[in-house]
Formats: C-alpha cells, structure tokens, sequence
C-alpha cells in the first residue's frame, strides 16, 4: 500500500503540473485584465486541434511549436474584437462573453473536426516507461513536466526581467497609474492575453498527447484550473503553481483510499482554503474584500 | 484629449467567486430546439445525449433514427400518416435535463413516441415519465439491467443488450483469452454498476477471481492514479468498464505506460467510436460488439452502410443500428396495433419479431414478452489496429453469440410487468 500511495503522490505532482500549466494562463488573464477567461477551454481545444492537423506535415515537435502560437494569434484577435469592448465593466460581462465564447469555439471545432474523437498519436520513444517499476513515469510525462517547468521559468523571466512584464505586473497591481504613466494600456492587456492564450494553446497540444481528442477536451479540464487558483491565491503565480500541485497530489492520493471520490477532492480543497484562508495559501492580502 | 481611466478592475476573490457561481448556474441550463409543427404528422421524439461525454455516440443515434423515419415516410408512414423526429439534447449526465426535455416532447411537441438515451441513468428517468404520460418508449442504448428488469414498464421496450446480456456473452471469452484474476475499472453510475456485478456474476460461474476495482467519476480525464493501483493488485487483466471519452483516455494512458505487456487490457462493451478515437497502438484487448457493420453475407446491411454512409460520410455503428430499430419498432408496432395508443402498441409488441431490414443481423431477433428487452445476436472478438474492410474496420469477429444463447431467463430478469385494467 505505501508503494501504491508514494507512486500516486509522484503521479500527483505530475498530473499537477499539467493543471498548473493551464491555471497559469487563466490567471494571468485574470490578474491584469478582471477576465474570468471561461473560453480558455475552448483555446486549449483549439491548441490540440490545430496540432492534430499540422502533425502529419511538419510532425509533433513542429505542431508542438507552432500549434500553441497560431491559437495565441486566434487569442489576441479575439482580445481584441470580443474582449475589449468590455473592460471597465462589470467582469460579469466579460463572464458572460468568455462563457458564450466556449459554447462557440466548441462547437467550431466540432463543425470543423466532428463530434467523434480523434486519434493523436505522439512518437512511440516518448510513450516508452523509464523502468519496469515505475511504469507511470514515461518519457512523455516527464517531458511534459519539463516543458510545464521551462514555461513557468521563462513566464518568470518575462514577468521579472523584461520591461513588458514589469509592465504587467505593475498594471496587475494599479492599472490606473501605470495608464497614467503613459504605458499603452491597450497593448499592454492584448499581449498578456495572447501569452495566457499561449500557455492554453501549449497545454491543448500535451493534454491531446494523452487524452482522447474530442471538441469538450477543455471543458473537463477548466475546473481544475480555477481551483488550483482559488486554493493557490487569486494574484499569485507561484500560488497558481503550487495551487495546480497540491490538487493533483490531492486527487492522487484519493484514489488509494476513496477512488469515486477523486474529484470531489479537489472541491472539498477549495471549500476548506476558503474558509480558513479565504484569500489562498499565497494569495495576496489587499486583494480580499 | 482626455482618455478613459478604467477604474477598480482589479479582481476580487468575491466577485471572482460570485462570476463562477453565476457561471456554473448558467451550465444547469441547456439550449432549447424549437421545432415547427406540422399538420397532423405522427411525432417521434428523441432525448439523447448530443453534448458532452456521450455526444459522438448519442448524434449516431440520432442520425439511425433519421434514417429510418425517411424510409418510414418514403413507405407510405405511419397509419398512412407522414412521421416527424424531434431532436432534443438531454446532455450527457443531467437527469432533470433529460426529464425536462421528455416531458416537453410530450406534452409541448405532442409526440407520440419517445427514444432514447445513451446514458442509462437517464434512460430511466425518461421511462418513468413516459409511463406517467402512457406513450411507447423505446430505449436506444441505456443497458442498465433496470430498465427491462426490476424498473420495467409495460410501455418502455429496449434495443440494446441488458449489460447482463454483454456480461453472459464476453466472460467466457475474458477468462479464456485473458485469465480469470481481474482488476475493475467501473464508472460510478447505473450502467457501470450493473455491468460490474453482471461480470461479476457471469465470470463468478467460470472461476473468476475480484482481485480489485475502482469506480470512476463519469468524465475522467486522467486514468493514471487508477491504473497504478490496479497494476498493483497484480491481476491477469484490467477489465475496462468506462465508456465513451472515458475509454479513450484510459486505454491510450494504459497503453503509454505499457501495461498491455503486463497484463491483459479487456473489457465488455466496446464500440466503433471509441476506437476510431484511439491511436492505432491502443485499440486492442477482448470485447463484445452488439452489433457490427462488418456483415459481408446479411442482407440489408450493405444498403444500409451505404445509406449512412451518404449521409455520414462513416460506416455505421451500433448507435446508428439502436436509433435505427427503435425508430422502426415505433413505426411496426403502431401499424400491427392499427393505432398509436401505448396499450395497443405494447400488446401488438409482445414476442414482435424485427423485419431483416430493420434486424439486420443473421436471426431473428425479438422484444421477449414479459420483458420487452430485444434478444439479439452479439459479436465477441478483439479490437485491431486496422482491419481489411477498410479504416473503419477495427474489429475482428472470433465469435457471434446467437439469438438467445446469453440472454438468461425472464425470471433472472427481475421484470414483474404490471399491465394497465
């Protein structure tokens, strides 16, 4: 049993990383722009789908370049045309657009793609397990957890090094300043958009190495990634990150000893952290209201 | 110049809160599809599973059912009178959706007859409201046992295998071909229940052996945690009981961790649309087909493929068969009763035995009297990667159990029919 509950607990952390991945983008999206981004589903289908097509033409390492940066292009466009009109509003306008905006990208993938599944194979050495005994740990998963840890290290360069991401966070804390300051706010909030919608693009193109391949292959996984930013803290990536972690350890180590229980877990998290903790293990005090 | 400041923008983790409550309200409700009414047509109404999970699988339905009633109006209709199909989207796992949707069909649409669902929990709670509202319905593909057993009703009749019916029909082929210690991998809701314990029961005669189970939250994505403590439990096979989307995902991870070297990956139930869905890698294992498009020497089934073929640009599959017979058995039990009154057409389908147009399997089978469950043929085989009809030829026959052999009795059945005075 104790070998069971420490696999599981490593298989957590990797399934954690996953949901990190997506939370990450969602919550970039929500500390800048107010956006509860319910589309991000529908962007993560449309990462997956994108690199289904271009796989047997520039094959998984290209479609894994290229998918997640033609469905960020998608992201900004539809920033732009959809999304800024409602800034300054109530962000249960932009709920509402970003919820009817899943309904559309879904069933435009379904229109293009169809309703049935699709096979998405990735190279058959990335599926191979690393040892006997630990079968769980394949050459996929790991370079999934690579490739989640590259992200966040390179949205940390972003955020911290770069004039744009000093931008984002300033405008993350007091928008109303930094526009006073003579940053082009628009820009500014179209460009964090699209690398939220990067990251979405990126986790459609893993998730569909792994998963079957359908036009709802969002929606299973939004849930997750709101509340690994509930339990993490609203306004914190590290919080996010550790959000993401602690659930699919959570669920993991469920499965040992309650196994219909998996997801309700991860509720149960997010219903406890808001009672003792309302604003999330590492979420930022002012935030609270 | 002056410029627009957007004011207190920053996100709260009240209102964050309030939005996805008010968002996740907004999912309780699903679209309505209005249809128009025609002059005095008779009405089919279908409540099936056309988003989420099962989506892929209830549209097959759908279009079986589509299907048949252009044949049904191209035959002169029911009781000389043209049939319409209204299609309604029950969703994949909400039955007050499912129930909503019945009851509109009924009293709104006014629809004589009722179809559905893929979901046997739902199945279910449509057949309690059309008991209630005393209209035929017949079940496309709900298998859970209740619904022709102890839940029975003198007007619900059901296309698809009772899941005792697969069970009776793949276990000896499980033990044979796999071994007889397995390991469950069950979603947690009617149909995987019954599937489970019918297994359970049917291998349970053979000398099977529960070294284990789980059951699974319907719409699971990652299979990984539930696979790891199965390996463990060292059985000769993981039997697979999830369905849909489900399947998919859990036999595409098993496969990536290479457990089919391990242990025997096998199951029940499977489908065309599952395995369409895998990569080519994970579409083995033992199973049992309810039906199969594969039918070189049945009449019928070629002009049936290519019908749906013309209209899908697919080979047709189970689902396409289920929406397919149920639609006609409404139309052949109306015109043998002469009327379109539930009593009438429950009593005109007892013991009815389906046309080979609408059968379309070798046989003959029937609705069993007492029970109003079809027994038809099945197919048990193994899934493959590509077979010689073609890419859609994913499954090879080892054996077709025939009409009867693996139905059980009515007794087993627990169905105590109750028929209206």
């Amino acid at each position: 049993m104790s070998q069971v509950l420490l696999f599981n607990v490593f298989n957590g952390l990797i399934v954690g990383a996953f949901y990190a991945l997506m939370a990450l983008g969602l919550s970039l999206i929500l500390n800048l722009s107010g956006v509860i981004n319910f589309a991000h589903g529908g962007f993560l289908a449309l990462g997956a789908y994108l690199a289904y097509t271009l796989l047997p033409h520039v094959g998984f390492w290209g479609a894994l370049i290229i998918a997640p940066v033609l469905t960020a292009i998608l992201g900004l466009i539809a920033e732009r045309i959809l999304i800024r009109p409602l800034y300054g509003r109530d962000p249960l306008y932009s709920l509402l657009l970003t919820f009817g905006l899943a309904y559309v990208l879904e069933d435009v993938s379904r229109y293009i793609w169809g309703a049935q599944s699709v096979p998405f194979s990735i190279p058959s050495w990335l599926t191979t397990p690393l040892s006997s005994q630990f079968f769980f740990l394949t050459g996929y998963r790991i370079f999934m957890v690579l490739l989640v840890g590259i992200a966040v290290a390179g949205l940390f360069i972003i955020l911290n090094k770069t004039r744009l991401g000093m931008r984002i966070r300033a405008g993350t804390l007091d928008l109303e300043t930094v526009s006073v300051l003579g940053v082009n706010v628009r820009i500014l909030r179209n460009l964090n958009f699209g690398l939220g919608i990067y990251l979405a693009g990126l986790a459609g193109v893993l998730a569909a190495g792994m998963l079957g391949l359908q036009p709802t292959i969002g929606t299973s996984l939004i849930m997750p990634s709101f509340v690994a930013i509930i339990v993490g803290g609203l306004g914190s990536l590290p919080g996010t990150l550790l959000g993401g972690l602690l659930i699919g350890v959570a669920s993991g180590v469920t499965t040992v000893y309650f196994p219909s229980a998996t997801e309700a877990v991860m509720y149960v998290m997010m219903g406890l952290v808001l009672l003792v903790r309302p604003r999330g293990l590492l979420g930022e005090e002012g935030r609270v209201q | 110049m002056t410029k627009k400041v957007e004011l207190d923008l920053s996100p709260t983790r009240r209102r964050f809160i309030k939005a996805a409550a008010a968002g996740a309200a907004l999912q309780m409700t699903g679209p309505f599809l209005i249809s128009a009414r025609g002059e005095q047509p008779v009405k089919i109404g279908i409540d099936d599973c056309l988003t989420g999970t099962y989506a892929a699988v209830g549209k097959n339905e759908v279009i079986g059912a589509t299907l048949a009633v252009e044949q049904m109006n191209k035959k002169g209709g029911i009781l000389g009178r043209p049939v319409e199909l209204v299609t309604e989207d029950s969703t994949s796992g909400d039955a007050g959706t499912a129930v909503q949707k019945a009851r509109k069909l009924i009293d709104r649409d006014g629809c004589d007859f009722l179809l559905g669902n893929v979901n046997s929990a739902l199945t279910l709670a449509m057949a309690d409201v059309a008991y209630e509202k005393k209209k035929i319905m017949v079940a496309t593909g709900g298998h859970t046992d209740a619904v022709t057993g102890a839940k029975c009703h003198y007007n619900v009749f059901r296309i698809c295998n009772t899941t005792q019916m697969e069970a009776n029909a793949v276990a000896p082929a499980l033990i044979k071909n796999a071994g007889k210690k397995w390991y469950f991998i069950t979603p947690d809701y009617a149909f995987g229940h019954t599937l489970q314990s019918g297994l359970e029961k049917a291998g349970g005669k053979l000398g099977m052996q529960k070294v284990g189970g789980d059951l699974t939250p319907l719409g699971t994505t990652d299979f990984s945690s539930y696979l790891i403590k199965a390996q463990a439990a060292g059985p000769d096979v993981i039997v697979i009981l999830v369905q849909g989307d489900d399947m998919i995902n859990c036999l595409k991870q098993a496969v990536q961790f290479g457990l089919e070297k391990k242990v025997h990956l096998a199951g029940a139930q499977q489908e065309l649309e599952p395995l369409l869905g895998l990569p080519p890698e994970a579409r083995i294992g033992t199973w049992v087909f309810e039906w199969y498009w594969n039918q070189p020497n049945v009449p019928h089934v070629k002009e049936f493929n290519a019908a749906i073929k013309a209209k899908t640009g697919h080979m047709p599959t189970a689902r396409t068969w289920f929406g397919f017979a149920a639609a006609h058995a409404c139309a052949l039990g109306a015109n043998a009763a002469k009327s379109v009154d539930a009593l009438k057409v429950a009593k005109a389908l007892q013991n009815f035995k389906l046309p080979p147009e609408v059968a379309l399997m070798p046989g003959v089978p029937y609705f069993r009297a007492g029970q109003n469950q079809l027994i038809p043929n099945q197919w048990v085989g193994h899934a493959i990667a590509k077979g010689s009809g073609g890419p859609e030829d994913l499954f090879h026959v080892d054996e077709v159990v025939k009409v009867g052999e693996a139905a059980g009795t009515l007794e087993e059945s627990e169905c105590k029919m109750q028929w209206p005075s």
